[in-house]
């Protein structure tokens, strides 16, 4: 699991890749610690690499969530799998979330 | 309770309409009854009249005999006064109806006799005769009409009847003038003839006691009737009054009389007098009697209509009502197949016949997290009361094995809640097992009914621990057994319906008949289930023949063929970098069974989810537990089973995460439950041994 943030002017982009599962959850989300001072700014969050995710990801993916739309910024997931897609359907994320 | 008042009513109109008909018809009958009585009374008056007639014309022409036969001696009399006196005694003497003669002579015929001369003989009471000359101041003939009538006419005459002498009698005088030489007349010559005879010989035959007959001249005089012993003469004279018309013919309602009339002289009218009440009573009363008769007839046949009706009414609301509970017994027959598994997979088969509609037998088999649940029964006595039964045992024993995979307390609860309120005091032989299809560990309990077969090289009965049956005790343990079916052999269950079948010779089909059939089919190592219980239901069909099934017959076979089976086992502690370690277990045990990526992912999540969870919470802070992890398929099907020896915990009832809240009202936690019970088919948790141990089974193909 690699964790990568790139920060330009309007946005915070995140690439997840590898597969997000309750071993690696703690350490991605340290990795992930800048999208929760996003300053305003968007975040991006790209998938593409992203080949699993589990419960504890999705709770990190959420904590960021609740800390973006606090201080007005939108998050966006980028070229999510089927595999990913179905569990965030399952569990209710594709309406809180915008997707890209 | 209108329409039965209505035909009520239409009945007792029946009953009315037909007694006015009765009453119409008899009356009728009376009537023309009565005509031809009274026809027959006319043609018997006619009858007497013409005999009357007859004699009355022999007896008149007999006194003119007498009369013309002793006319010589009387004119040879004549030459002396006083021998006519012997003359006519000798003339009367001849005819003993003539009671007495006179010889009224012209006035002055002898002289020395005066004016008038009339000697006159007759007889006596004794038979004697007396003669004296009777013409004298109180007695003129020649005033008398009959003798003038003669004298001037010239030629005999008879005289109406008249009533004369003590006893009234009736007499007729016959009057024949005597002529001399040159035609005058001498002396008339009277018979006196008695008629009162002819009264006696009229009524000695009449029809009724008090019936009489009269004869009555023209004029209504009376010629002869009754003796007054025979009928009070003021009976007669009250007749006589009717028919002179001085008195109405209503005058006396309680007589009715006939008038025939005699068609030559003297013309005399027959008069015969009946009582009304002595003619018509006997058949009046007989009618009064026909009618009682026919209405007591109508009324025994209203009573029996009534009876009728009201029986067939019964008898159709009966037929009705048998009709109902026929069709609500048809309906809880299909129920009750309804409820027993429909589609058989191809190892296992059942097959149920009740002896009547509905039966107190049952079989049912279930799987659930690789394990094949099942149990066959049978309550005490058959129909109605044994299938309710049933379908409590049935329901029970769905919703008991869903918490547990032993047997015994499956059968423990079944007890208990039988023995709750029991009071018809039915029983139930019940067997319950629990068959791991992949490792093809058996568990079973059983309380009370008959021994399974178990059909590996050869067919033996699989040792069984008896047990008392269900709703006997309620504290009755029931020992659990367990055993390993080893592939490709088949247990054979069934009711005391099949060994205890029997023909027309009250044989019993037996437990060595249906080991011999079983043991004929371990000749073909293929034979299926279904085939196998349709071989035993055949003998069974053909030992029994024509005789009537006596009990339900049910019969499951269930074979352990496991096939393909990948079994891996994999023991983790609780920590949560042992994920990784499953993550490789799960990965591995999917390639093995070449799943696609997808199907994959959503079983190494379920069983991530389900682990992290026990890792997280089944063991208490800084203590170190196993977790055990069985991932079982038989490329079919996945099964997981997580065992931990921590606090009891049931995932399967906790609520799901609301996944429809907005951003900030949404929970971190409760996702993993979430996820884990929507990828897996089915996820159940049991409490066995003091440890959790929670299932997870998807269907791969």
């Amino acid at each position: 699991m690699t964790t990568t943030i790139q920060e330009t002017d309007t946005q915070i982009i995140a690439i997840l890749s590898g597969e997000l599962d309750t071993a690696v959850a703690q350490e991605t989300e340290k990795a992930l610690m800048p999208l929760l001072n996003s300053k305003g700014k968007d975040i991006l969050i790209d998938c593409t690499e992203l080949e699993y995710i589990s419960s504890s990801g999705l709770r990190i993916l959420l904590g960021i969530l609740k800390q973006a739309k606090s201080v007005g910024s939108r998050v966006v997931l980028k070229n999510v799998n089927d595999v990913i897609h179905d569990v965030l359907n399952l569990t209710g994320f594709m309406s809180i979330f915008e997707f890209e | 309770m209108d329409s039965s008042r209505k035909s009520r009513i239409s009945r007792i109109g029946i009953v009315i309409i037909a007694a006015i008909l009765v009453e119409t018809l008899s009356i009728i009958q009376y009537q023309r009854v009565r005509e031809m009585l009274e026809e027959e009374l006319e043609i018997r008056s006619h009858l007497i009249l013409d005999a009357m007639a007859q004699e009355i014309e022999h007896l008149l022409e007999l006194s003119e005999t007498t009369l013309s036969e002793n006319l010589w001696d009387v004119k040879r009399s004549m030459v002396h006064p006083d021998s006519t006196f012997f003359a006519m005694r000798r003339m009367i003497d001849d005819n003993p109806l003539v009671v007495g003669g006179c010889l009224a002579f012209a006035p002055d015929y002898y002289p020395s006799k005066g004016r008038l001369f009339e000697p006159y003989a007759s007889k006596k009471g004794d038979g004697t005769i007396e003669i004296q000359q009777i013409a004298g101041p109180d007695h003129d003939y020649t005033q008398n009409t009959e003798f003038l009538w003669v004298m001037e006419h010239k030629t005999p005459s008879w005289t109406d009847p008249y009533l004369y002498g003590p006893d009234s009698l009736s007499f007729t005088t016959y009057s024949y003038p005597i002529l001399d030489d040159e035609g005058r007349v001498e002396a008339v010559c009277g018979l006196d003839v008695d008629l009162s005879w002819l009264g006696d010989t009229l009524n000695t035959h009449q029809p009724y006691p008090s019936s009489f007959g009269l004869l009555v001249t023209q004029e209504g005089s009376l010629v002869a009737g009754p003796s007054p012993s025979r009928t009070p003469p003021s009976e007669v004279k009250q007749v006589l009054s009717i028919l002179e018309g001085s008195l109405p013919e209503s005058a006396n309602p309680d007589i009715f009389m006939r008038v025939t009339s005699l068609t030559k002289e003297p013309c005399w009218q027959l008069v015969e007098v009946n009582k009304t009440d002595e003619v018509f009573g006997r058949m009046r009363r007989m009618r009064h009697q026909q009618m009682l008769f026919f209405l007591l007839v109508l009324a025994i046949l209203a009573f029996m209509i009534n009876r009728y009706a009201r029986n067939e009414k019964k008898l159709r609301l009966a037929s009705e009502e048998q009709a109902r509970i026929g069709g609500e017994l048809a309906v809880a027959r299909e129920i009750q197949l309804e409820m027993l598994p429909k589609s058989f997979p191809a190892d296992i088969y059942g097959s149920l016949e009740s002896a009547r509609e509905v039966g107190g037998d049952l079989y049912d088999f279930y799987r659930r997290d690789g394990k094949l649940f099942f149990c066959i029964g049978d309550v005490s006595g058959k129909g109605v009361p044994a299938a309710m039964l049933m379908s409590v045992i049935h329901s029970l024993f769905r919703v008991l094995s869903q918490k547990t995979e032993s047997p015994s307390p499956i059968l423990k609860s079944l007890n208990e809640e039988l023995c709750r309120g029991n009071n018809s005091n039915m029983f139930v032989t019940f067997f319950v097992g629990c068959l791991d299809l992949y490792t093809g560990k058996l568990h079973f309990a059983n309380a009370g009914h008959d021994k399974p077969f178990l059909l590996e090289e050869s067919a033996t009965l699989l040792p069984t621990q008896a047990n008392l049956p269900l709703g006997v005790f309620p504290d009755t343990e029931f020992e659990e057994q367990a055993c390993v079916l080893s592939p490709g052999s088949t247990l054979f269950l069934y009711t005391d319906g099949l060994t205890e079948a029997r023909n027309k010779a009250h044989e019993l089909f037996g437990r060595t008949r249906v080991q011999d059939v079983l043991t004929a089919c371990l000749t073909d190592k293929e034979m299926t289930p279904e085939a196998l219980i349709h071989a035993i239901g055949d003998a069974a069909h053909r030992f029994v023949g024509d005789a009537p099934q006596s009990d339900d017959l049910t019969m499951m076979a269930i074979r352990f063929a496991p096939g393909d089976v990948i079994m891996e086992q994999l023991t983790l502690v609780n920590k949560m970098d042992e994920v990784a370690r499953l993550t490789t277990f799960v990965k591995s045990f999917c390639e093995k069974l070449a799943l696609d990526r997808n199907l994959a992912s959503s079983l190494r999540l379920a069983l991530e989810e389900t682990v992290v969870n026990v890792i997280s919470y089944a063991y208490p802070q800084g203590e170190t537990g196993s977790i055990f992890v069985y991932a079982d398929s038989d490329r079919k099907e996945v099964r997981f089973t997580i065992v931990d020896a921590g606090v009891a915990f049931d995932p399967t009832t906790t609520l799901l995460a609301d996944t429809t809240l907005d951003v900030q009202n949404r929970p971190i936690g409760g996702l993993g439950i979430l996820l884990t019970r929507k990828l897996m088919d089915s996820v159940s948790y049991c409490r066995k041994s003091n440890k959790n141990v929670l299932s997870l089974t998807k269907t791969i193909l």
